[in-house]
């Protein structure tokens, strides 16, 4: 049940990341002498559970706390903080200083900016007279790895600080998140990019290269063959619409965190009233490995299936005379069973919301809207109230709302690309719109043909999106990253040649959804495919969680 | 080179075999060391001279100005000053580790000079005691000094690095000290340093804390001259009546004590090829002579050739390969090693440093010092020929090249400068950039650093030479939005207002990133509750602080024609003004806070994108009016800010049904909103009687679902069944019944409408009803039974 998933079969050596990362981690907190309290911000602590163990953290002499506005309640002469670097963050932690100086504490204070520290935030901490009292340094977490396939950026704002604030910071922290990755793994060769932000992220990568070049024995062995860089922006339309999907599902009804959900207890079939717990959700879990990419519909066949034969080999146990190895085999499939007994009760719990008439009719409506729809502000700013017009002006920003209708490309596009699929088999998919029951998100569509062939093929329908598009390629040459083509090389991806998958890095700048992950896994599952597909997101998103980012309220 | 002359050299002292070899003759001329105060810098370190002012000398054809003269091992000059120190006579003069020659006068102020005889600014001083008394002698060890002034107190300087001089504990005698000595703090327990003091009959250790004396057989009598052994483990004592002891710093019994007998045991090396092999080549480390090391050196190559043919005929094992190479290789190496010393052994460059100073200093040291004496081009070939990074040397060249070459103009200085520059690749263009600065020349250094590459490094570097502008822009292009913030807030700061905004209003990242700061400023100083206890005594200064921020975006908006953005901020002024409890204590906040909308609404008004804005906050300003009046005549301050529907809301529950049907008529709520807000409002209250008339008024807009549904919601199924008939689609109709759990009319209805899926789904939700259950079945069959007829 651990929550840290299990990353063996990462097709790219997580592992090695993730120890870093814990190595970097307690090292700060060790050259901190003696007894000290960790002040974390929360969500930072909720990437740090992927991570490192809480408990392993408890080692070091340190008392945990989560940072909230109220004073840091401890006896420890020492607090760290260990903080993203958000400027709203240092007006909390100046006033604990002040609360401190005012209470006539003497305490020593350390402020550890994830991923580093930032002059806009230190500002804020001189502009408050705290900055001579604070020891500042860094931890320079970049990438969470968040499953085998799956690395996130922790960036929550991004889409909506470069879309509607138009601060570009997250894309130069995606660019050297990027930039590790390859001093680890090795350059890059070649790097597709669509949507503005994405362009931008490859700009500021190859400026990277030439800042600081690598190694030309770094350049040799290139684990990744392929990045792939896709804007939120290019396709809004995949993430609004709910996920069919087991843990599509899952994350729209339940909200997965960090890779786990909390519910009651009572859900899980674990009698303690009105007790929360934690569900790890993850590929550490052989049974949720295999049906997590499923059509919701399918799962609950696949669960009943395998119950029902558990039952049988139960009742054969029961009534007839067994062998040794067959009541091994049988004890080994009893060890499963805990897993069973947890998705079935997820399952159960999430056709209590499947089953509402609500979430039909609301089906129905997202697969009219894949045609086109207008909003009536005004009327959203009554039911809401005027302190909304924030958030409106927000979304007429990234492009979520529009005052006036201009004539939409979605029709052309849905038609070039396939995007609604009929007949779609659930069960037997034999393309990605089975996420969706019909519908093949576009953002995967496009990844689909980047793989594949690259944009030269389908330039025309690029140009109906939103932003521009880039395809280089980069040779091997350490002193001037040079963007000629490789003599020799095909304009597709190459085999490497120990018969191993090359690998493509696909980054989601804005965030994607567990639907689009489940497409992608789907792609890289196909026959013909000579690629294995590892995927980077700023965050996990989905509809809800995506829009939130935009509420402002005036007041 | 005869044998005889070699073997000749060497003479014997007690049981070793000892050798002067004369390495240059000094190239200086007139230079009487008798009348001069000399310091000699150990490795092979430089020799400074001065002329000795506590001797009375003759002055030949020289001037009565005394000049420190600064030389190479070789006596070849470096450099020279005059000297013209106040603080009385020079006491003591010694090198430093880093080859900072240390002077101390009289007063106890402590001067210090480079090699090329430059003064190090500031002086240091040893303090006021030190200045009331003389110093009249001075210990000198690697990196310190331990002053003792004329009235005994002894001072201390443990590191030339730090200069921070401390006073050692009082010895307590009237006596001068006849002697002392210093063991270096490294070698101390205590880590502070300990001095050793001759006076009267015995010997006491001093240190910062105290003072101790020595006990032991050792020390009986005066004692004239005492020396602390280079690895601080053994001290020689040099005693009134003329014996020489040695012994352990501890002074736990005497070790050695010197009575002139030798040793003749002379060990006789049987001779084998590859310990000869060995022997030539650490002889030819050892020897300053170039030829006798060709020859040393063509000895032991031919005897190693020799080793491996031998071996070559035999089986030869690994072990013998790998003792084949290894001597191969050290041959090689101590070619390479040869090749060095010999060069910094040139009596022009004069560092004449043994094998193993050369392996205790480490070339890179080396490389430092000839640096230093700007020897670059030396320097650069040695750390090309060890293999190291050129780049200490190429920079250092750049900077003293700047420095030297005042008069060469900036175009023709850059040439040169990139010339040699380009050698390195990744060397720092804005270090060299940075001292081109502080030289004054501000265009050369514009010209450097914009082949910095890094912007990390570059974008500092240009604000501080002032190219604000190159720098903003280069920070926006290297997408590092920390460097776009760092030259925001130099600028920020530095400019006026107006020509601040001025430079970043065209580039959007950085005029972006400035309104997200400052919006975030504006924000925060807005006192709330939870802030409030922190200014509970600065409360007035704050508000200003916080206004002025708010005013310097306004500012910018204004400046820039944003005037929807300056509209939104007095908006967003106004909900705070409603928010701050501070404020509502007193007169009525409606007034203000409608005024500001006001303001804000003129402003949207101004441009035509901003009609839907204007309007809007017209319609704010007025439900916020309405909203007071409904809290003046309710008594219930529950109104104010909440929205259109909920102020609906909110009046029908409390029955106020003309207050509700007012709002709806001021802001033209449609009909059919206002029929789903009557609807669930009527419910909450659970007044059925006037949601059933509320139904019967008309035919309403939003059919009868929104009644089934708040009913339902309700858990009132008999209120329920009154609308459910009136469904005008069957599906739903079903729907409903089976969500009361009426079975049968939802089967009737469901086959009505002729849905065999809704049977299938229907069925499912009666499936623990067995009876119910069938009756679907039944009604499905006979529906596709239809459907196949």
């Amino acid at each position: 049940m651990a929550q840290i998933p299990n990353l063996d079969n990462s097709p790219l050596n997580l592992k090695s990341l993730r120890e870093q990362s814990q190595k970097d981690l307690v090292k700060i907190l060790k050259d901190i002498r003696g007894k000290k309290c960790l002040v974390i911000e929360p969500k930072l602590g909720g990437s740090l559970s992927l991570i490192i163990q809480t408990s392993l953290l408890k080692e070091y002499g340190i008392e945990l706390r989560h940072l909230s506005a109220e004073p840091v309640q401890t006896d420890c002469t020492k607090v760290v903080y260990l903080v993203p670097s958000q400027r709203d963050l240092m007006k909390s932690i100046s006033s604990h200083v002040h609360d401190d100086i005012s209470k006539g504490l003497q305490r020593e204070y350390y402020i550890y900016f994830v991923p580093r520290r930032e002059i806009q935030c230190e500002r804020i901490l001189e502009e408050e007279k705290v900055h001579h009292l604070i020891t500042i340094g860094e931890y320079p977490l970049y990438i969470v790895p968040v499953d085998e396939d799956i690395l996130s950026f922790e960036l929550d704002l991004a889409y909506k600080q470069c879309q509607v604030d138009g601060d570009t910071g997250s894309l130069w922290h995606i660019a050297k998140a990027i930039h590790k990755l390859e001093s680890t793994f090795g350059v890059i060769p070649n790097v597709r990019a669509k949507g503005k932000a994405s362009v931008l992220v490859s700009d500021i990568l190859d400026r990277m290269h030439t800042e600081e070049p690598m190694n030309s024995s770094d350049m040799a062995l290139s684990e990744i063959n392929t990045l792939i860089l896709i804007d939120r922006e290019v396709d809004m339309v995949t993430p609004m619409c709910s996920q069919l999907t087991y843990e599509g599902l899952l994350d729209e009804f339940l909200r997965i965190n960090n890779g786990s959900v909390e519910l009651d207890s009572s859900i899980m079939g674990v009698q303690q009233e009105g007790k929360k717990m934690k569900v790890p959700l993850n590929s550490s879990d052989k049974l949720f490995k295999e049906i997590r990419d499923l059509n919701f519909e399918v799962v609950v066949q696949v669960l009943r299936q395998k119950a029902t034969s558990m039952k049988q080999d139960y009742t054969e146990m029961t009534t007839t005379n067994q062998t040794v190895s067959e009541l091994k085999d049988f004890v080994k499939k009893l060890n499963s069973l805990p897993e069973m007994t947890r998705h079935i009760n997820l399952a159960q719990h999430l056709s209590t919301f499947t089953s509402k008439p609500s979430f039909l009719a609301k089906l129905d409506m997202e697969h009219t809207i894949i045609e086109a729809s207008s909003y009536d502000m005004r009327e959203l700013l009554h039911s809401y109230g005027f302190e909304h017009m924030a958030t409106l002006n927000n979304l007429e920003k990234a492009g979520l709302l529009k005052k006036q209708e201009s004539k939409s490309n979605w029709l052309t596009v849905k038609r070039a690309l396939q995007l609604v699929v009929e007949d779609t088999d659930t069960a037997n998919p034999n393309d990605i719109a089975y996420v969706f029951s019909g519908y093949a998100p576009l953002s995967i569509r496009l990844v689909q043909h980047a793989v594949r062939s690259g944009w030269r093929a389908m330039e025309e329908i690029l140009k109906l999106l939103p932003g521009p598009h880039t395809e280089t390629k980069r040779l091997g040459f350490a002193s001037s990253p040079s963007f000629a083509t490789l003599q020799g090389a095909s304009n597709g991806l190459d085999k490497i040649a120990d018969g191993r998958r090359c690998l493509v890095l696909v980054v989601f700048v804005g965030g994607v959804t567990f639907a689009e992950i489940a497409a992608l896994r789907f792609l890289s599952a196909q026959e013909g495919m000579a690629y294995d597909l590892i995927i980077g997101t700023t965050k996990m998103v989905n509809g809800h969680s995506l829009v939130e980012t935009f509420f402002e309220t005036i007041g | 080179m005869a044998n005889v002359s070699v073997a000749a050299e060497w003479q014997l002292l007690y049981n070793r075999y000892y050798r002067k070899p004369e390495l240059y003759p000094l190239r200086w001329k007139n230079i009487d060391l008798s009348r001069n105060k000399v310091a000699c810098a150990p490795f092979g370190g430089p020799i400074a001279v001065i002329r000795d002012d506590s001797k009375i000398v003759q002055l030949y054809s020289e001037s009565a100005l005394r000049k420190l003269r600064i030389f190479t091992s070789s006596g070849v000059l470096i450099s020279d000053t005059v000297w013209k120190n106040p603080g009385g006579r020079l006491i003591g003069m010694s090198w430093t580790e880093d080859q900072t020659l240390i002077c101390i006068v009289q007063d106890g102020t402590v001067y210090r000079y480079n090699i090329h005889a430059e003064l190090i600014e500031p002086n240091v001083t040893l303090g006021k005691e030190c200045f009331e008394q003389n110093v009249v002698e001075c210990i000198f060890w690697g990196n310190g000094v331990v002053c003792l002034t004329e009235g005994g107190l002894l001072f201390c300087i443990p590191d030339f690095k730090v200069m921070r001089p401390c006073q050692l504990a009082e010895t307590g005698t009237e006596d001068l000290p006849n002697c002392m000595a210093v063991i270096e703090p490294k070698y101390t327990v205590s880590g502070n340093v300990e001095v050793l003091v001759g006076v009267g009959d015995g010997i006491l250790i001093v240190d910062e804390d105290g003072v101790q004396r020595v006990d032991g057989e050792a020390v009986q009598g005066p004692v004239q001259k005492m020396v602390v052994s280079w690895d601080g483990k053994y001290l020689a004592i040099f005693t009134h009546d003329g014996r020489i002891l040695v012994t352990d710093i501890n002074f736990k019994g005497v070790l050695l004590e010197y009575n002139c007998e030798a040793d003749e045991n002379l060990r006789l090396i049987q001779s084998s090829l590859p310990e000869a092999v060995e022997a030539c080549i650490d002889a030819a480390g050892h020897e300053f002579d170039v030829s006798r090391q060709r020859t040393l050196l063509r000895a032991a190559s031919y005897g190693q050739a020799f080793c491996s043919t031998k071996l070559d005929t035999c089986h030869c094992s690994a072990t013998d390969n790998l003792q084949i190479t290894f001597q191969r290789d050290r041959i090689q190496e101590m070619c390479k090693t040869l090749r060095v010393l010999n060069a910094v052994r040139d009596p022009e460059i004069g560092i004449p440093l043994s094998i193993n100073q050369y392996k205790l200093l480490t070339p890179s040291v080396l490389i430092a010092r000839l640096i230093n004496a700007h020897r670059h081009l030396l320097a650069l070939r040695i750390s090309e020929y060890v293999g190291m990074n050129q780049e200490v040397v190429i920079m250092h060249w750049a900077c003293s090249k700047i420095t030297a070459s005042l008069a060469i103009p900036d175009a023709t200085l850059l040439e040169i400068l990139l010339d040699k520059l380009k050698l390195c690749r990744g060397i720092s263009y804005a270090a060299v950039a940075a001292h081109a600065d502080k030289n004054g020349r501000r265009k050369l250094a514009a010209m450097l650093v914009e082949h910095e590459p890094r912007s990390s490094k570059q974008v500092p570097l240009l604000l501080s030479i002032g190219e604000e502008d190159t720098a903003l822009m280069k920070a926006t292009e290297s997408g590092d939005t920390d460097l776009v913030y760092l030259v925001l807030f130099h600028i920020w700061q530095k400019r006026p207002p107006l020509e601040f905004f001025g430079m970043i209003q065209a580039r959007p990242l950085p005029r972006d990133l400035f309104i997200s700061y400052a919006r975030c400023l504006l924000w925060f100083w807005w006192p709330s509750s939870y802030y409030g206890h922190l200014f509970d005594n600065g409360g007035q200064n704050e508000a200003f602080i916080k206004c002025y921020k708010h005013e310097f975006l306004k500012d910018f908006f204004l400046s820039t024609g944003q005037l929807q953005e300056v509209a939104f901020l007095l908006w967003k002024e106004s909900w705070e003004l409603g928010k701050n409890p501070m404020a509502s204590k007193g007169s009525p906040l409606h007034g203000p806070r409608i005024k500001l909308i006001d303001k804000a609404q003129h402003l949207f008004a101004e441009t035509k994108e901003h009609t839907f804005e204007s309007k809007a906050a017209e319609e704010h300003a007025k439900l916020l009016r309405i909203q007071h009046e409904l809290e003046v005549s309710t008594k219930q301050a529950i109104f104010v800010d909440s929205s259109i529907s909920d102020t609906i809301r909110t009046c029908i529950v409390l029955g106020n049904h003309r207050a509700a049907m007012k709002v709806k008529t001021e802001f033209k709520v449609s009909e059919k909103r206002w029929y789903w807000l009557k609807v669930f409002a009527l419910a909450t209250i659970r007044d059925w009687e006037a949601l059933e008339k509320f139904s019967k008024e008309k035919r309403p807009p939003i059919g009868y679902r929104p009644f089934v549904e708040a009913c339902i919601d309700a858990d009132e199924k008999g209120e329920a069944l009154k609308y459910i008939p009136k469904l005008a689609d069957l599906r739903e109709r079903a729907e409903a019944y089976a969500r009361i759990g009426m079975a049968k009319e939802a089967a009737d209805a469901a086959s009505q409408a002729k849905d065999g899926e809704l049977l299938g789904r229907l069925k499912l939700t009666f499936a623990q009803n067995a009876a119910a259950s069938s009756l679907f079945d039944t009604l499905r069959d006979r529906l596709s039974f239809q459907g196949v007829s």
